[in-house]
């Protein structure tokens, strides 16, 4: 633990008027870590999510990435720093294939310019071809291959959420932020996602933050655990404790589990 | 590599010989005002597939192209006028090079009106374009150094059909190209959503800057072809109903399809201008009663209702439901001009008659309104004519006869 960590958030606030949705927040993650965001509905964690992304810029308070400070900064710059967000309300190109959709993606470390796309000169040919099979790579990952080429919008809810995590992906981020990437999939398709987000921890050498409601998901896969509750930090330690933590029996799991 | 260079030379040559034609077509057409109209008709080709990269494939929503046709009209008409006599070139290089500034110029004010603008969204966006429109059309009413609202005229026209549609070529190519490299992932994506796009690390100004820009300046280019051509211009040449007429092509061809809105151009083009010259055999224009025109209504209201029962409800192969789809509008037509027969329709009404070239505009407005009913995407949708298409069709014909003669 001697080197600094991956992504530091230290004391962020963020007001909208009289709504202190984040108050005070502060946490470390370290390369390699599954962590997990948790708290009642309102809490501040998807807020949490835009601040790191660079949706909103905090009131107050800096996060830093790679220790670099990077609050304020817009979003495609973000990306291009190596964080990338999957969303709650899932946001596909939804008129895209679903392989276009990991291609964007993957776009951002383009290197032909706009000239060689509007001409199509070789080397931007290639680059698509690369692209693409970087991107069908991805697919294999999250076992979407098989529907490469269907509209993304034709997907079932379960698909369309691993497809959202595949074009997070693609964009090569060395942290991946997922905000409840479980909710509205069947048993089945949650032990799925499972085995998608350790490989992507483990083969992809990626460090995941996530946000979810089904306590048994981020119990069983989270190896440190972050509660808010009102934009506060109520608690923060190993799966263990948070299970046992009376403040958050009280405010969020109501019993224990 | 070898390939690669096949498929360039050989598009090149059909580009070439595409020109060729045009070019052959047009002298031959043996008449001013028929040689106009097929001009004109290539360049809307230009203006509509140059602006369906900017609504149709990054999804703003810009309704003030005629602006940058004007923009770039007036550049290569000021420019002629204050320079081609103190030069040695061929007018065709003249033609060329005016092409350029007035694709330059009306970049730039792409540029300019899209910088601050590009933060809004949709209708605002529509409204800010739409006022930039009309502000340049004012400006150039305004000044009486190019002549006010009379225009001005400077020469020598030249008349270069091939560059028309060498233009058109151009401006397909380079959408299409756009499409087919992974270069054109993120206009569609800053299309579909922005928030993903940016999340995505798409830099969501600088993809809605570039289609403003580039589809700018080809309708500059465009217009700088006109001024030539023409050798005389005015304000009232770029009024609104040429930005609306061009959006018309790119939503009634199918919002994104490039084939959709050069195809539409044609034929919207042609719809507007022909009745213009529809005569009877002596000559006059033709009338046509109330009653008709009213039995006309009534025909394509049954057929609308008829096929949007028909599309809820039946599904089947593409050709049955076009057989199938032609019938209902036949049977319309029939059951309309049957009940005018039993209700006596034209003894009820009177003999009223109206000019059939007066109701052009109500003609475009009645096929828009059967497109936005039956098919709210556009003709097209989001479709575009491949060479793999082409071929699957006649595939599947080999197919069929296999079939039939196992």
């Amino acid at each position: 633990m001697s080197e600094s960590p991956l992504l530091k958030l230290d004391q962020a606030t963020i007001q909208f008027g009289g709504l202190i949705a984040v108050n005070n927040v502060s946490f470390e993650l370290n390369k390699g870590d599954l962590f997990g965001l948790i708290g009642p509905n309102g809490a501040g964690k998807t807020t949490c999510f835009n601040i790191i992304t660079g949706v909103y810029k905090p009131t107050s308070g800096k996060i830093f990435f790679r220790g670099r400070d990077i609050s304020g900064v817009p979003s495609n710059k973000i990306a291009q720093e190596g964080i990338c967000r999957t969303f709650q309300n899932i946001r596909l190109f939804q008129a895209l294939s679903v392989l276009e959709n990991v291609v964007v993606g993957g776009f951002l470390r383009h290197k032909t310019g706009l000239f060689s796309g509007l001409t199509l000169l070789p080397n931007a040919i290639k680059e698509t071809d690369h692209l693409r099979e970087e991107a069908m790579k991805l697919l294999e990952v999250v076992n979407l291959s098989h529907v490469a080429n269907h509209r993304s919008a034709d997907l079932p809810y379960g698909m369309q959420r691993r497809l959202e995590i595949a074009r997070a992906m693609a964009t090569q981020p060395d942290l991946l932020l997922l905000d409840e990437p479980a909710a509205g999939m069947n048993p089945q398709e949650k032990d799925e996602l499972k085995e998608v987000v350790y490989r992507i921890r483990d083969e992809f050498d990626k460090t995941v933050l996530l946000i979810e409601h089904d306590m048994k998901f981020v119990m069983g896969l989270c190896e440190r655990i972050f509660v808010l509750d009102r934009g506060l930090e109520i608690a923060h330690g190993p799966p263990e404790d948070i299970r046992s933590n009376p403040k958050v029996i009280e405010a969020y799991l109501g019993e224990p589990v | 590599m070898g390939k690669f260079w096949t498929v360039r030379i050989a598009s090149v040559v059909a580009a070439l010989a595409g020109c060729f034609i045009f070019q052959t077509v047009a002298t031959n057409l043996g008449n001013d005002y028929y040689l106009r109209l097929f001009l004109l008709a290539g360049l809307y080709v230009t203006l509509s597939v140059s602006l369906n990269l900017i609504n149709g494939i990054t999804g703003q929503f810009s309704i003030g192209h005629a602006a940058f046709y004007m923009i770039g009209a007036y550049t290569a008409g000021i420019l002629t006028r204050a320079y081609y006599e103190q030069q040695p070139l061929l007018p065709e290089l003249w033609l060329v090079i005016m092409m350029l500034a007035g694709g330059l110029f009306a970049a730039l004010a792409g540029l300019l009106v899209g910088l601050p603008s590009l933060r809004l969204k949709g209708d605002y966006l529509a409204i800010v374009t739409l006022g930039f429109g009309e502000i340049i059309r004012i400006v150039a009413t305004n000044q009486q150094s190019v002549g006010g609202s009379y225009g001005f005229s400077f020469g020598p026209k030249v008349v270069a059909p091939w560059m028309v549609c060498l233009l058109a070529i151009i401006t397909i190519a380079i959408c299409r190209n756009l499409l087919k490299s992974a270069h054109g992932l993120p206009f569609l994506a800053v299309r579909e959503d922005e928030i993903a796009a940016s999340a995505m690390g798409v830099n969501v100004t600088k993809t809605k800057v570039a289609a403003f820009v580039l589809g700018s300046a080809l309708a500059g280019a465009a217009g700088a072809i006109l001024a030539l051509n023409e050798g005389y211009l005015n304000p009232d040449i770029f009024k609104m109903d040429v930005s609306f007429l061009i959006l018309t092509m790119v939503v009634l061809g199918g919002t994104g399809s490039i084939t959709g809105s050069a195809l539409a151009a044609i034929f919207l083009f042609l719809t507007i201008e022909i009745p213009r010259n529809i005569q009877t055999a002596d000559g006059q224009k033709v009338q046509i009663t109330l009653a008709s025109l009213l039995m006309a209504g009534l025909a394509i209201a049954i057929a609308i209702s008829l096929l949007r029962k028909i599309k809820d409800h039946f599904h089947g192969p593409p050709n049955q439901r076009l057989i199938r789809n032609l019938g209902v509008i036949g049977g319309s037509i029939a059951g309309a001009i049957v009940l005018s027969m039993i209700l006596n329709a034209t003894t009820v009404m009177g003999d009223k008659t109206f000019e059939f070239d007066k109701l052009r505009m109500v003609i475009l407005s009645i096929m828009l309104l059967v497109v936005m009913l039956l098919r709210p995407q556009g003709v097209l949708a989001h479709h575009e004519f491949s060479w793999d298409f082409v071929k699957r069709l006649f595939r599947k014909d080999h197919d069929d006869k296999a079939e039939v003669a196992s």
